[in-house]
């Protein structure tokens, strides 16, 4: 299902087969952003936190990368990254190998890891420029702007920034570039509501002027909600589900009720079984229909839309 | 205009956002608060005040022309439709809350309450004309 959502991903593919690596990464304008085929890691002794993972993301793509704790997010940035390297499979960026990234490639990237790591030796302002000289590019109207308001004095040196600013600066250092793709580790988590709005904000001005491809994971699923165009779920090391928000919200439902019910529900109505759970008397389907679709409720069948925090809950529970 | 304003997010819904934004304009040119010729937001303007992704804002887009709710005129701001001089008469306003109330009753049955109790209920909230949660 990952893979018929996806029109906009197929053409990259086509000019693989044929081609030298080389020119597959001359062909780079073309390639995914993201493409990760067979990728399985080991996370600190535990086998298999991602198990077999595919995935790709399409250019322009705002990608919102929902997990339990634990589920493994941040291990699967990280490898999307070439931070990590997997112990099968592989990723590539822009059509180039992401464990061996060559300047070119670094340039387009931009990273916000889950904990700032920054030299808490330097000042704010001798890091922006530290970090400056390593990039072709630096929009350097855009971190005047974002510095001052987002009130990170210059001359403050790093450990000494609160956690907030901390996180801000990491934010700013990663589009100050203006990369291509972005990948966001729980970027908000020490922003206060206003923060948080002002870096949403930020991020949609990236997507409408340079249609920077997104990935990010947060558990503040309101956030999400407004970027996210789509949404991946990553549950038992695979991306379990990963549709528009759009879509899930129009086709897919919770259904309970008795078991026979909830079958002859489904099969009546052509829908296909996300997830099942057995409480007792009163099983909970998750089930996608066509828009539409779905059954009417009565007295014995509950057929209801979720929001995204429930389908979160039923889709990992 | 005040985008702000115009158009709201209700986040938690299980209504996804490009319809909030789809009904929130017909319910205003519904009730004449926006007539023909009235600009609409663009697409930029709405994403960055809402802080929502412009593809959200384009569907709702796509889906209020289709409907007949605006017209897209070239390099110009999208504005209401001609057809909706003025306000659409009580009664095609008031089926314009048919899907809630239907929603709201088919709870009201499983929930097994008696009917007068019900209505008691959407009265005060009529009423109440502050607070809406």
């Amino acid at each position: 299902m990952t893979q018929a959502m996806e029109p906009a991903m197929t053409h990259a593919l086509a000019v693989g087969d044929r081609a030298s690596a080389q020119a597959l990464a001359d062909d780079a304008l073309g390639a995914p952003p993201v493409r990760a085929s067979g990728l399985r890691v080991d996370f600190k002794g535990q086998p298999g936190v991602i198990a077999g993972l595919d995935w790709a993301l399409a250019p322009g793509q705002v990608v919102g990368l929902l997990g339990r704790n634990g589920a493994g997010k941040t291990t699967l940035l990280e490898t999307l990254l070439g931070l990590r390297e997997p112990q099968a499979g592989e990723v590539r960026l822009f059509g180039q190998p992401a464990l061996l990234p060559d300047d070119a490639l670094r340039a387009r990237l931009g990273y916000v890891p889950q904990q700032a790591a920054l030299f808490e030796d330097f000042q704010a302002g001798d890091l922006l420029r530290y970090f400056r000289s390593f990039y072709p590019r630096w929009n350097d109207a855009k971190v005047d702007g974002l510095m001052s308001r987002w009130d990170i004095p210059r001359d403050r040196r790093v450990g000494q920034l609160s956690q907030g600013q901390q996180q801000r600066l990491s934010i700013i250092r990663a589009l100050a570039h203006e990369p291509d793709l972005l990948v966001l580790d729980e970027p908000v988590a020490s922003l206060d509501p206003v923060g948080r709005r002002d870096f949403l904000r930020e991020l949609v001005d990236q997507v409408l002027d340079r249609g920077t491809t997104v990935l990010f994971s947060t558990h503040i699923l309101s956030d999400l909600e407004r970027v996210a165009f789509n949404i991946a779920f990553l549950s038992r090391g695979r991306i379990a589900l990963q549709a528009p928000q759009d879509v899930l919200a129009d086709e897919v439902r919770l259904l309970a009720g008795p078991v026979g019910r909830l079958q002859a529900a489904v099969d009546a109505h052509g829908g296909q079984v996300l997830s099942r759970r057995d409480l007792g008397e009163q099983p909970r389907w998750l089930v996608r229909f066509a828009e539409g679709n779905a059954p009417a409720p009565d007295a014995v069948l509950r057929c209801e839309a979720l929001n995204l925090e429930d389908l979160f809950l039923e889709l990992t529970q | 205009m005040d985008t702000d304003l115009l158009f709201s997010i209700n986040p938690g819904s299980s209504e996804p956002i490009y319809r909030q934004l789809v009904e929130q304009l017909r319910r205003r040119v519904a009730s004449g608060q926006l007539v023909a010729g009235q600009e609409i937001p663009s697409v930029r303007e709405l994403a960055q005040a809402l802080a929502v992704n412009p593809m959200t804002v384009s569907k709702a887009f796509g889906l209020m022309e289709a409907e007949g709710l605006v017209e897209r005129r070239r390099g110009l701001p999208m504005v209401v439709a001609a057809q909706h001089q003025k306000a659409m008469k009580t009664r095609g306003r008031v089926e314009l809350l048919r899907p809630v109330l239907a929603q709201a009753a088919a709870e009201a049955r499983q929930l097994e309450l008696p009917p007068e109790q019900v209505l008691a209920l959407f009265k005060t909230l009529l009423e109440d004309k502050g607070e809406t949660r």
